[in-house]
Parts: C-alpha cells; sequence; structure tokens
C-alpha cells in the first residue's frame, strides 16, 4: 500500500493534519493504536463512557466535534494500529489485528504526543503509586476513579484532573503543590506575556479556585516527598513550612510535567536538541514541523511541548508543508495559509515561556534521592546500582545501560532515559546535550515473535535523499 | 603524548592486547573513536563458541576457551561468561552426514571436543527441540558471556596494569619517521614504537595508513532480544544447516540471531535493520522450538562487524611497515577469540615466540589473489 502521506497518532496534531491534507484530495492515512481518534486529550471524547462527559470541561468535551470533522474527512483512518516501526524511506510497519502490516508514504508526520516525566521520588515503584497521566486514562477511557487518592506535584495536568475528580463528586483525600515559591517569583518576569493568552491563564486560575473552595485539604510549596508504605503505597509524607506532614491513601498518583514522547523520533535517528527551557530532549524540526530528514515530518507536544490548542495549529502547518512538498501548494500559497496559525503560535509563546518558568521541574524531584530508590523499574536497577556503573568507567547513557542493565527492559529505557542522561550530565558536570540519550530501536513496544515470523516483506521502497532542513 | 605501544581501537581485540601488554610492563595507549566496546564487541550475541570453527581456527579458539573458564579470576572482573555447552541440531540425515564428515575431519586432526549426539540424547540436552530433529553436534566447554561486560573487563585490568584508554579521540594519519610512528588525531599528536591495528569494520583505513591493503568489508549482522520466558533452554542452539542460533540467559530473555545482515553505514556509525529478514529468523527460532511462538520481542539491533573474504581473521605482523600489527577482521565470530589474541599480539610485539602457527592469517594472503 502506498500513500502520499502517513500520520502516525491521532491527537490533536494528527487529525488536525489529516484534515487538512485530505481536503487537498491527497492519499492520506493515519494510524493510531486506539480504537477511536483522539490521542491522549480527547481519548475517548466521541464516545465518553462516564455518563456526565460534559463535567471534564469543554476543552475534553469539544474534542468530540473535532473527531467528528476527522471521521469524515476522507482520511483513511486505520484504528487499533499500532505502529512498531517507521523506517527513514518512509516504510511503515504495524501490527494490526494480529499480523505485522506494511505500508509506504512519500511523507510521514509523526504526532506522537507527550510522556510524564518520571517523578522518582522515594517509593514510586510501589503497587498504588501511579501518574495523573494514568489517572486520566482510566478516567476517560473506563469511567474508573480512584476514591480518597492523594495527589502529588506540580503542572497544569494535575490540577485539572484533581478539578475533575470534584466535579464527579470523586473524594480527594488531598493534593500536594510541589511548585517552589522561588517558581512564582521567577515566573512572574513572563506575566505580561502570559496576560496576553488571558483566556488559556483564566482556566488554569479557576481550576485553582475550583480546588481550593472545594475544602480539599491543599498544601503548597511542599518538600521532602516520601511514598508510605512497605509493599505497597498507604500514603504519602512530605514537609510543609518546616513540619512534617503525613496523608493517608491507597493511591497516590504523582506528576512533574510532560516532555516531548520522542521513542519514535530517537528509533528513526533523528537529529534532538537539549530545550534548557523544559528540561527536556526534542526532535529538531523547522517552524513547519519539518525533521532533519526532509520527507519526515513532526508535529504537536512530540516536538516540543506546546499544549493541545498549539498542537492543533502545528498540525495544520505541518500539512500546509507537505502539501506544498507534494505540489499541492506553491510556496507563496502555503505561507498564505500557515499565517493564522503561525501567528497563534506566535502568541502563545509568551504564556508558553511563562508556563515552563512556574512549572520548571525542580531537582529534588527529577533524581531519586535515596540511594536504594529504582531508577530502572523493569530491571530494578537503583541509583546506586547506576552510581556504581558511572564508577566503573560507563559515561556514557548506552554503556551503562550495557553495564548495568538500566533500560534493556520491556519498556527499552523509554521511561528511565530521560533519568540517566539527567545523572549522568549531573556526575560528569557536562550539559545533558553532551551527554547523548539512549540508542532507542524499534519495535516500539513489544512484538509478538510468532505475529512477526508471518512478516514477509511486500514490496522493495526507494529512498530518496533530498534537500536540506530549513 | 607518548606511549611504547598505541592499540587503535578499543574493542576486545584491542583491550585484551593492551592488558596482556601492559601486564608485561609496556606503556600502553588505546585510541578509540567512540567509546570502549562501543561497535562489535559491546553489541554481539555474546557466543563463546568453540565448536564448529574452522580449522586453521581451532587451535586459537581452543586454547582461548581455556582461559575463558578462569577469565573472570585473571582479570579480577567480571565478564559474564556461562560454561553452558553449545549444541548444534540436526533437521535431517543430509545434516547427519555433513557432521560425520566433520567429525571424521576432526578426528584425523586430533580433535576430540565436537561430539555427536543422537536424538534422545538431542532431546535430553533441549526437551522443546521439534520432534522431527534428529541429533546433532555438541561442545561442552562453549557458552556464552556478556559481551560488554568482557570488553570492559579486559579495559579495567589493562588499566589497572597502566595502560591509558583515550575515547572519543580519532585516528586521522598515521605517519612513519625514523622509528617513531607519529598519529594524528582529532586531539593531540601521539607518538609510538608500535601501532596495533585492532579497529574492527574500520580496520582497512588504519591498514592503509600503516601501508596494508586488505580486502575487508563490513557488515551489520543482525540480533534481536525478547522479553523473559519459563527457562526452556539451558545449552547455546544452533543448527547445522539453518539460520538457527539462539541462546537463552539465566534472567530468561533469548538471544536470537543466526547471521543475517542489515544495512552498514560505518560512515555514520549506523546501522538500518532488514525487517524481512529478521522475521525469517524469527520463523526458523519457532520451526526448530515451538515454544518460542509466545515470545514477545523486545529489541532488535545491529553491530558493525568486519568481514575478510575467505571469515578468518588478520592476525599478525603488517607486512610494509616495521612496528606494526594487525588483529581484526573476526567476520562475527571474533569474540571468543579475544583472550587468546590479547597473548598472541604481546607476544608478538614483545618479541617473544606466539606459540601458534598463523600463518592462515597473514594480511597479505589475498594479494595475489582476484576476489
Amino acid at each position: 500500500m502506498a500513500f502520499d502521506c502517513a500520520i502516525i497518532g491521532a491527537g490533536p496534531a494528527g487529525m488536525n493534519a489529516a484534515i487538512a491534507l485530505a481536503k487537498s484530495g491527497i492519499q492520506v492515512v493515519v494510524l493510531d493504536r486506539a480504537e477511536r481518534a483522539g490521542g491522549q486529550i480527547f481519548r475517548k471524547a466521541g464516545n465518553s463512557p462516564l455518563p456526565q462527559s460534559g463535567l471534564l470541561g469543554p476543552d475534553y468535551t469539544d474534542g468530540a466535534t473535532l473527531i467528528e470533522v476527522f471521521e469524515k474527512c476522507g482520511a483513511t483512518h486505520m484504528a487499533g494500529a499500532d505502529v512498531w516501526h517507521l523506517g527513514e524511506d518512509g516504510t511503515v510497519l504495524y501490527s494490526a489485528e494480529g499480523e505485522t502490516r506494511q505500508l509506504q508514504a512519500r511523507e510521514v508526520l509523526i504526532c506522537p504526543g507527550a510522556m510524564e516525566r518520571p517523578m522518582p521520588i522515594s517509593g514510586w515503584t510501589l503497587p498504588g503509586v501511579m501518574t495523573a497521566g494514568a489517572a486520566q486514562v482510566m478516567l476517560k477511557s473506563d469511567a474508573i476513579v480512584a476514591q480518597g487518592a492523594v495527589f502529588a506535584g506540580s503542572g497544569p495536568l494535575l490540577y485539572l484532573i484533581v478539578a475533575q475528580y470534584l466535579r464527579l463528586g470523586v473524594k480527594v483525600a488531598a493534593m500536594v503543590d510541589t511548585t517552589p515559591r522561588a517558581n512564582y517569583t521567577a515566573a512572574l518576569a513572563h506575566g505580561s506575556g502570559a496576560l496576553r493568552s488571558w483566556p488559556i491563564l483564566r482556566k488554569g486560575l479557576s481550576l485553582m479556585r475550583e480546588i481550593s473552595a472545594s475544602g480539599v485539604p491543599v498544601y503548597k510549596y511542599a518538600t521532602d516527598l516520601k511514598i508510605l508504605g512497605e509493599d505497597r503505597a498507604t500514603g504519602l509524607a512530605f514537609n510543609v513550612g518546616g513540619r512534617e506532614k503525613q496523608v493517608s491513601a491507597d493511591t497516590v498518583f504523582l506528576h512533574h510535567g510532560v516532555i516531548p514522547n520522542s521513542n519514535m523520533t530517537r528509533a528513526l535517528q533523528l537529529v534532538h536538541e537539549w530545550n534548557a527551557a523544559q528540561q527536556c530532549w526534542q526532535v529538531k524540526t523547522n517552524r513547519w514541523g519539518q525533521s532533519t530528514v526532509p520527507h519526515v515530518s513532526v508535529a504537536g507536544d512530540g516536538a516540543g511541548i506546546i499544549g493541545a490548542d498549539g498542537a492543533q495549529s502545528a498540525g495544520r502547518l505541518a500539512a500546509s508543508n507537505i502539501l506544498a512538498r507534494l505540489g499541492k501548494l506553491s510556496e507563496a500559497e502555503r505561507d498564505k495559509e500557515a499565517r493564522q496559525d503561525h501567528a497563534a503560535l506566535r502568541k502563545l509563546a509568551p504564556f508558553r515561556r511563562f508556563i515552563d518558568r512556574l512549572y520548571r521541574p525542580m531537582e529534588a524531584l527529577q533524581f531519586p534521592r535515596e540511594p536504594d530508590t529504582l531508577v530502572c523499574r523493569c530491571e530494578d536497577q537503583s541509583l546506586q546500582d547506576l552510581r556504581n556503573g558511572f564508577e566503573k568507567g560507563a559515561r556514557d547513557p548506552n554503556a551503562l545501560k550495557s553495564l548495568t542493565r538500566c533500560g534493556m527492559g520491556p519498556c527499552q529505557g523509554r521511561q528511565c532515559g530521560p533519568m540517566v542522561s539527567a545523572l549522568l550530565a549531573k556526575w560528569r558536570d557536562e550539559p545533558e546535550s553532551q551527554v547523548g540519550y539512549f540508542r532507542l530501536r524499534s519495535p516500539q513496544r513489544l512484538l509478538n515473535l510468532e505475529e512477526f515470523s508471518r512478516f514477509q516483506r511486500v514490496q522493495a521502497s526507494n529512498m530518496d535523499s533530498e534537500e536540506a532542513i530549513e | 603524548m607518548n606511549a611504547d605501544i598505541l592499540i587503535i581501537g578499543g574493542g576486545i581485540q584491542g583491550c585484551a592486547t593492551a592488558f596482556h601488554l601492559a601486564r608485561s610492563g609496556a606503556s600502553v595507549i588505546v585510541l578509540e573513536k567512540d567509546y570502549v566496546a562501543r561497535h562489535a564487541s559491546g553489541v554481539n550475541a555474546g557466543g563463546v563458541r568453540l565448536l564448529g570453527r574452522d580449522v586453521a581456527e581451532v587451535p586459537l579458539s581452543m586454547a582461548s576457551m581455556e582461559m575463558w573458564q578462569t577469565l573472570d579470576d585473571t582479570l579480577g572482573e567480571e565478564t559474564g561468561f556461562r560454561r553452558q555447552s553449545l549444541v548444534n541440531i540436526a533437521a535431517n540425515e543430509a545434516d547427519i552426514a555433513t557432521l560425520k564428515r566433520r567429525e571424521s575431519q576432526m578426528r584425523a586432526l586430533g580433535y576430540t571436543h565436537e561430539n555427536m549426539i543422537d536424538q534422545d540424547e538431542l532431546r535430553a540436552r533441549l526437551p522443546h527441540v521439534h520432534p522431527s530433529c534428529i541429533g546433532g553436534v555438541v561442545s561442552e566447554t562453549d557458552g556464552y558471556a556478556n559481551p560488554y561486560q568482557a570488553t570492559s573487563a579486559f579495559r579495567r585490568a589493562a588499566v589497572r596494569h597502566g595502560a591509558k584508554f583515550i575515547e572519543g579521540v580519532e585516528l586521522k594519519g598515521l605517519r612513519r619517521v625514523g622509528a617513531q610512528w607519529i598519529a594524528r588525531t582529532t586531539d593531540a599528536i601521539i607518538e609510538a614504537e608500535t601501532v596495533v591495528n585492532c579497529a574492527g569494520a574500520w580496520a582497512d583505513q588504519v591498514a592503509m595508513m600503516i601501508g596494508d591493503n586488505v580486502p575487508l568489508n563490513h557488515g551489520a549482522p543482525m540480533l534481536m532480544i525478547t522479553a523473559r520466558l519459563p527457562r526452556f533452554a539451558k545449552p547455546v542452539v544452533g543448527a547445522v544447516s539453518h539460520q538457527l542460533s539462539f541462546k537463552q540467559f539465566e534472567n530468561g530473555t533469548v538471544l536470537i540471531g543466526g547471521g543475517a545482515k542489515g544495512f552498514a553505514d560505518r560512515a555514520k556509525n549506523k546501522t538500518l535493520l532488514d525487517y524481512a529478514k529478521l522475521a525469517f529468523a524469527a520463523k526458523t527460532t519457532i520451526d526448530f522450538f515451538p515454544i518460542m511462538a509466545r515470545a514477545t520481542i523486545n529489541r532488535m539491533w545491529a553491530g558493525l562487524e568486519a568481514y575478510m573474504p575467505d571469515n578468518i581473521p588478520v592476525i599478525g605482523p603488517a607486512v610494509n611497515s616495521d612496528q606494526a600489527f594487525h588483529a581484526f577482521g573476526f567476520s562475527a565470530h571474533g569474540f571468543q577469540m579475544g583472550p587468546v589474541v590479547g597473548e598472541v599480539m604481546a607476544n608478538l610485539i614483545l618479541k617473544r615466540a606466539p606459540g601458534f602457527d598463523l600463518g592462515a592469517f597473514r594480511i597479505d594472503r589475498f594479494d595475489r589473489k582476484i576476489l
């Protein structure tokens, strides 16, 4: 099967791109592992299992409209298609209905979205500890909630899920906010810029008000977080204003911001850059989302955290550029079409700077503190194990992996990767850009050997090497 | 910067050579363009195999196998070596005939380490083998090690004896002036009396700097590893006439090889995989071991490896320069030879008897041949 453009991921970026591309009559395929389009943010927005999904807020329910437009746009939507390999030549290998299938595309747009930054506080790997993102998935996918949970950490998603829980009448034991006082002060410098995006800012502020008005205990400026419990979580201990506090709970949801999901862009060996403001790696793209491989573009949070609104613009921009590359638009037409979205992204940028500064991850939450705290949960590698490996001479993330097995388990370092690079940067006293990252490979997730054994090359494909990135 | 001996390449051959030289008191610098064990030595399948060797390699391989049994003690480090035996499976009568020919050849040369087994014995050693398999051959001393750990172990032991390792610095040129080699690198100039070419997939380029031509090729042998499975195979497993090769480690993961090659781009340190060929390896594995149908693949990768046209390495002195030596081109089975090659190289360099006939491994063995 050959397409003009393959889009991987049907979130806000992927859906908007597909709609824009399909309008021009080109052959577009959208592959997404979920049964319904929507991505993380609009997960099941069109078919929510919740009786009152409206309580999740208009930012969620508006997704239903987008999903509807997308479903009618004329793009081929392969639902339940789990892409496990993307080749530099535009070959896509994916699992669907228990078999590996292959397609080719002239242009590829990767919309992999974001993933949560690990928050390796003491006890973070105990049963009963999950992430705020997991809370959202359970809520949106299956209408499952955890009664009496503690939410801890920092960042917009944390406040959103707490507010959503409260609206649904779910009991919340406490919200423990780790955003340091210093971040508020530092973010103020970007305050006037943020005011330009007043509607978004207002939404955030009203979430906070909603939470404090609910009577749920909110602890601000918390430090020294520690999960309580031996075999499973029984609560959270932390420090507020010099006083030790404890909250009992069977479930603790942690959240510490999101970072681009770079697993596929890494496996493709695209160039990645260190984003100091967001303290994370992101794939190098130009203002159209085009990567260092010209026929591969990346849009949305997967190319640098910009939020759902930004992702919609980024998806459309990538689509315009792809249409120009396919000869469906002249560059002048592309630029004209893109004006509004470029302007929208420009307008969002000061707000993003404000949010990035306000919720900049704290070092105390980025690294484990106790030597026995696990970094790699797949292979049971603790901070001390990694330190020993480093002292044995493994200075490169891949060397450290080879020596300790950290990152060799079923998640292939997709979880611990950011932590390992950050730790090595600290120990080497060098910037992360110098330290580098795990060499990720396909498959993107565990692949059944029997399924794979039935795979045969369908057709050879030509690789075109073209102009460099702008 | 100066040393008696400059070794180009921080793979297992370079590290083992450094270890044996440094232990003898020589001053050694190992120059590695990436990091130690970055390429074939660190990412190979870890097979420590004597079974089925080219007859020219057997004496070296046998000596190396003896060294592996006590290598952790020699180095004071863990190499991850496990003696588990290696079984090559005969799928049919033609395979048995092949094995019988090999057996008489080996017996004639006085070797007794390869022993044929019948169907019952095969099933006793590998209970999950497909019932249609009729026998095989076993070598008891064989097993596997952790390639990155083993190479690093040689490095650390060498460092303890005073060897110096420079990583992330690439050799750009070699000149011989008087009795001295002058090495231009991406960092400082290094001077040495002797250079040793252990540059793996890049060894033809270093050989050229030394003055020797060599028809070296490079490739990207592919591997895949599964998530953990219940233990079902203790020996390392191969097949006489099929591209079957796997081993199950103590943690339950199964590493599947088989020799299929992907695409190698050595200028970019990059390999691309050929998934259809890997899928065929998956099929072969399940054909022989139906239990593997339930396995899941966790990672697929390839390393950059050097191949000679006859699939045996170059080991010995340079032919067009004094005070230069080569050890490379191991053609995807050099890991097991690392320990002995280090010793042989040290002996050659320090003008001691190498203890082995190295005639088959001369660098100029193809000089007059049309390939």
